[in-house]
């Protein structure tokens, strides 16, 4: 009877419905309800367990339209592995969280929280109250956190030396597939985020960054554009292929006669009426490019398109134009050159033209695509980053690394501490919470002591993906960690003869790891508090 | 033979006499069976996936039954207690599901042995009016003439209420947010003037109580971005206009036949616009808010003359915005002019920051400041709405305690009282009424035995102990969750509003009096097309 507690039967024994399609709702109760969810955890984050870290592997993902994402991404995977288990689906969305907020170890923080979930098994099975290990678990997360703050450094945030900042950029991007030109795309990132920075505020508006992708060239021609990169040319193919000194006007205005929005028709009875609407359009046409010669523009970028009279009467006007450019990139022009948006003709003047110094198209190998470069503009502070690669798959990939890059960057900017990555921090935290354990009276000891063994989990995958053997690369740097009661010595992931992570640069936000722990901590008090679950079954009609 | 006289439509299921009303009863144990364990500090919660797919996860008495999609006519009656107990108090949903149930299984007894209904329901409430009564008689008031002592009493209240809630171990972060949110509040309380917003991602401490309004960025157009972001006491207009080149008239249509009047309407068409635009900008407005959309060009004629804009607010959040800010929703601009400021609102900050990934607008330091809101940070969806309801609960047993400064102590040391001098006086009934009293007094006892059961402890042992306790006059003894024992829980601030547990008591009698009255049970067929549920599963049967 998978349904106790919903049954119930009248004097003969018959039983009475209490609940909507009874028959064909599961429940799963008890004990039972937790070794479900914590199978399902574990699953979704032994997927990930071998993304983690510089030696680890990425995972294709066949979406049912046949596209092909390949990428390491914790949650990128995730969100297109399609969960359908509700627990799984709430670590989806854990990877999402810290995706949204950090940006940045989407992967370690899935691997944590199913560790998490697999010691809780070890308690429950002693029968220790589920909530009793939760509250166990907050317990130890914030002696974690306490000794995170402990031990995390400051770090200088000179804008004038960048060099730490790539570092961290470096240390992000060490697990992607970017890593060939790791040095490159850090310096990018870096470049990229102190352009729009606003030190002042410690704020970073990513709206004002773009990454824009291309299809074809090396990783390396990878570029960082003061400006803005568009995906469209000239609209006649004579006009000249660069501007310099470009006075902006900036349309979103369709280049044609104005129409009323309101329903119209107009009759034309006689032949005269025709050639005086003729001669009304031209007439626009001409008060049009009057209006733009007139207040000093050298290039056009209007929002809509124009049709080929107009296209022509540009072209022998030598104003140089662009049409149909998106919105969110008209506003990106604006932004960059100064300018004002223009909604009518009318109100167009001089002051409310963009200004940039160099506008350029930019031609691709052999293939006829072109892109427009806006560079030198009067306020540079937006700016695109121009992503190459030989595949789709690899510009998807090292946009999404770019992106967290960019995060971690921007982190830094917001707070300037740090923690040493490659599992050093993990384990010195499970050192100090280990120690802490034995202080508690009561039972959550057992579970400080669990939570402790489960922070390992991240030095342990570490070693894992790497090829070492696990456990004696993991005790063979605790140990050290404790002689030398130095909390900088992680796993030396890629065999550089040292694991002190301060000399390798393997460096980490404090927000990053704070949230990690926090973040998962959260979601599994969550997952073990629920002890009963209902689930619609196939619905019979 | 006898014609056979058919009264009801055919199909219609009845039943009738003793045997229904025990079948009732067992109906309603079924259903309390289901969140018999959500009860208390180590209550579990329960994960609900509906028909759509969408999981819930509560801890929430009211709202878990309500997705249980009762179906038996008696068994909605518990639905319906919790329901208006979740409105009239908002907390204590599942204690009074647990007490109906008991009331009514231990009455069970005696319908079996042939006792009429109505004597069992004329003592039941008799029972009621005086455990009401010993409720009011034992309350004990807190002057609330000193601030500070009034607002750690509000606190206690919420801690109470949150202790069994997934953010127990935050209690303390958010007993303070929701006292400082209701205390913003006007003498009405009214609930919709705090505001809950929910940002997934980041820690719950993070989470955080303006003192004004916030919501989210709506969408914008081009031009957006270049608008100004932060504002020093601007002057705040608030709108019911869509400020948007559109059609005045959705079906009209016009003739022209004169190529030249066709400029004049679409100039007409702008003016009609511009017009609304310069009235706003004339009268100094710095943020434009509206229930309506705004379109692009009115965005970018904003950008252009350094004012801030946002479209399609939601209802609730403009109104609120109104509350704090002052001023009127107004539906013309006509008059709108440089005297006309009382309808205009203002505060003393205006910003638009970032919070995860979302940006949000915020309006602090509002001269009315009559309204709160809320920003909820967390790991995954399900988790902020757990977090959502048990605020929930949180500001409606604060909103309450305000009201009414009279509590009681929590932890089933109440119920333990109430049994006790329910159980006295029943030795002084003669006749039936007797038993029927001393039943209603056991009932009571469900709740510190559930508090226990849910702990994993004794609850026999425990039972006595508090029993006794209560024997020696000790009236504020109940369960300890923590040292698994009994304590003072008057003196360990586990203290709950009386108002919750006297509107508790009398809706759970009467419920059970409604559930005791009933004796047949007609019910008509939906369709002859197809036999109802209940009629499949009796032939299953």
């Amino acid at each position: 009877m998978p349904s106790i507690g919903t049954l119930a039967f009248d004097e003969f024994g018959r039983p009475v419905l209490i609940l909507k399609g009874q028959e064909s709702k599961k429940r799963l109760f008890g004990i039972e309800a937790h070794k479900s969810h914590i199978l399902a955890g574990k699953a979704v984050a032994d997927t990930l367990k071998t993304s983690l870290g510089p030696r680890g592997m990425d995972k294709c993902m066949v979406s049912p339209d046949g596209d092909i994402t390949i990428t390491n991404d914790g949650a990128t995977i995730l969100s297109m592995m399609h969960v359908e288990n509700e627990i799984g689906k709430l670590l989806v969305q854990l990877s999402k969280s810290q995706d949204d907020e950090i940006g940045d170890g989407t992967t370690g923080v899935v691997v944590l929280a199913g560790a998490l979930l697999e010691h809780a098994e070890a308690l429950l099975d002693k029968g220790i109250h589920p909530i009793r290990i939760a509250d166990g678990y907050e317990l130890a997360a914030k002696i974690a956190l306490d000794h995170l703050d402990k031990i995390a450094e400051s770090y200088p945030l000179d804008l004038t030396k960048l060099d730490p900042l790539i570092n961290t950029a470096m240390t992000t991007l060490g697990s992607k597939i970017v890593s060939r030109c790791q040095r490159q795309m850090a310096e990018i990132a870096v470049n990229a985020i102190l352009n729009v920075a606003d030190m002042e505020r410690r704020d970073v508006n990513f709206e004002l960054i773009k990454v824009q992708g291309k299809v074809g060239g090396r990783l390396e021609d990878t570029l960082l554009v003061k400006g803005v990169v568009v995906d469209k040319t000239f609209s006649h193919p004579q006009m000249p292929k660069e501007v310099r000194n470009a006075k902006i006007a900036i349309l979103t205005c369709p280049f044609e006669p104005p129409k009323p929005k309101t329903k119209h028709k107009l009759d034309i009875t006689n032949v005269e009426d025709y050639k005086k609407l003729r001669e009304y359009e031209k007439e626009k046409f001409t008060e049009m490019i009057k209006s733009i010669k007139d207040s000093g523009t050298n290039l056009v970028i209007c929002q809509w398109g124009f049709d080929d009279e107009a296209n022509h009467l540009l072209l022998s006007h030598e104003l140089p134009a662009v049409r149909w450019v998106g919105g969110p990139e008209i506003e990106l022009i604006a932004i960059a050159t100064g300018g004002r948006i223009v909604p009518r003709f009318q109100e167009l003047t001089a002051e409310k033209l963009g200004y940039a110094g160099y506008v350029r198209e930019l031609n691709f190998g052999t293939t006829s695509d072109h892109m427009l470069c806006i560079e030198q503009c009067k306020k540079s502070n937006t700016c695109t980053i121009f992503v190459r690669g030989g595949n789709k798959m690899i510009v998807e990939e090292a946009k999404r690394a770019l992106h967290d890059a960019l995060c971690v960057v921007r982190n830094l900017v917001r707070d300037n501490r740090i923690v040493y990555g490659g599992g050093a921090c993990e384990i010195s935290c499970a050192i100090e919470v280990a120690k802490e354990a034995n202080q508690i009276p009561t039972i959550e000891q057992y579970a400080i002591r669990a939570f402790a063994d489960a922070l390992e989990s991240v030095p342990l995958a570490l070693a894992e993906n790497s090829g070492f053997s696990p456990i004696k690369t993991l005790s063979d740097v605790k140990s050290q960690q404790i002689a030398e009661n130095n909390p900088r010595l992680g796993v030396d992931c890629l065999n550089t003869g040292t694991n002190d992570m301060k000399a390798q640069l393997v460096i980490e936000t404090l927000i990053g790891k704070r949230q990690q722990i926090s973040l998962a901590t959260q979601l599994v008090r969550m997952i073990l508090k629920i002890d009963d679950i209902r689930l619609p079954g196939e619905s019979e009609e | 033979m006898q014609p056979m006289i058919i009264i009801l439509k055919e199909g219609t299921d009845s039943s009738q006499g003793k045997s229904q009303i025990i079948s009732n009863i067992s109906a309603c144990q079924a259903v309390a069976e289901a969140i018999r364990t959500t009860l208390g500090p180590r209550g579990m919660d329960k994960l609900i996936v509906d028909n759509r797919g969408k999981a819930t996860i509560s801890n929430d008495g009211a709202t878990i039954l309500k997705l249980l999609e009762i179906i038996h006519p008696a068994a909605r009656t518990l639905v319906d207690i919790a329901k208006s107990q979740d409105a009239e108090v908002g907390d204590g949903t599942t204690s009074v599901v647990l007490l109906t149930v008991e009331i009514l299984k231990n009455t069970k007894t005696f319908i079996e042995d042939g006792m009429h209904p109505t004597i069992i329901i004329r003592a039941i409430r008799k029972a009621t009016a005086l455990a009401t009564k010993k409720v009011k008689e034992i309350a004990v008031y807190v002057k609330s003439d000193d601030a500070k002592e009034h607002r750690a009493l509000l606190e206690k209240c919420a801690q109470t209420t949150l202790s069994s809630k997934l953010i127990a171990r935050q209690r303390e972060f958010f007993s303070k947010m929701v006292v400082d949110a209701v205390l913003m509040l006007d003498e009405l309380l009214p609930l919709n003037m705090i505001g809950i917003k929910k940002v997934t991602g980041g820690s719950l401490e993070e989470s955080r109580i303006v003192d004004g309004v916030a919501f989210k960025k709506t969408f914008s157009y081009a031009g957006f971005e270049m608008q100004h972001k932060k504002f020093l006491k601007p002057k705040i207009a608030l709108l019911n206009i869509e400020l948007e080149l559109k059609a005045e008239r959705d079906n009209a249509e016009i003739r022209l036949d004169n190529v030249a009047e066709y400029q004049k309407i679409v100039d007409a068409e702008w003016s009609i616009l511009y017009d609304k635009l310069e009235k706003l900008h004339a009268a100094g407005v710095n943020v434009v808010l509206s229930k309506l959309p705004i379109g692009d060009v009115a965005t970018q004629y904003f950008a252009d003359r350094d004012m801030f804009c946002a479209g399609r607010v939601q209802e609730d959040d403009l109104k609120r915005t109104q509350k704090a800010c002052g001023g009127a929703i107004i539906t013309t601009v006509e008059n709108l002019n440089e005297q006309s400021q009382q309808v205009m609102g203002t505060c003393e900050i205006f910003e638009e920051s970032q919070i995860g990934s979302e940006r949000y607008n915020f309006f602090t330091g509002c001269p009315k400041a009559k309204t709160a809101t809320m920003i909820l940070r967390g790991g995954a969806e399900q988790f902020i709405d757990e977090v959502e309801r048990s605020l929930h609960d949180a500001i409606m047993i604060v909103r309450r305690a305000v009201k009414n400064d009279s509590i009681v102590a929590g932890g089933g040391a109440i119920e333990m009282a109430l049994s006790r001098t329910l159980r006295d006086y029943s030795r002084t009934v003669p006749g039936k009424e007797q038993l029927i009293i001393a039943a209603y007094a056991k009932a009571f006892e469900v709740i510190p035995r559930q508090l226990c059961e849910n702990a994993g402890f004794d609850a026999t042992n425990i039972l006595n102990k508090l029993r006794q306790k209560h024997a020696e006059n000790h009236m504020w003894f109940g369960v300890d969750i923590m040292h698994e024992d009994v304590s003072d829980n008057f003196t360990a601030a586990v203290w709950e509003p009386a108002v919750v547990k006297i509107n508790a008591i009398t809706a759970a009698s009467e419920a059970a009096c409604l559930i005791l009255s009933v004796d047949e049970t007609i019910k008509v067929p939906k369709s002859s097309a197809e036999p109802s549920n209940a009629a499949k599963a009796m032939n299953m049967a």
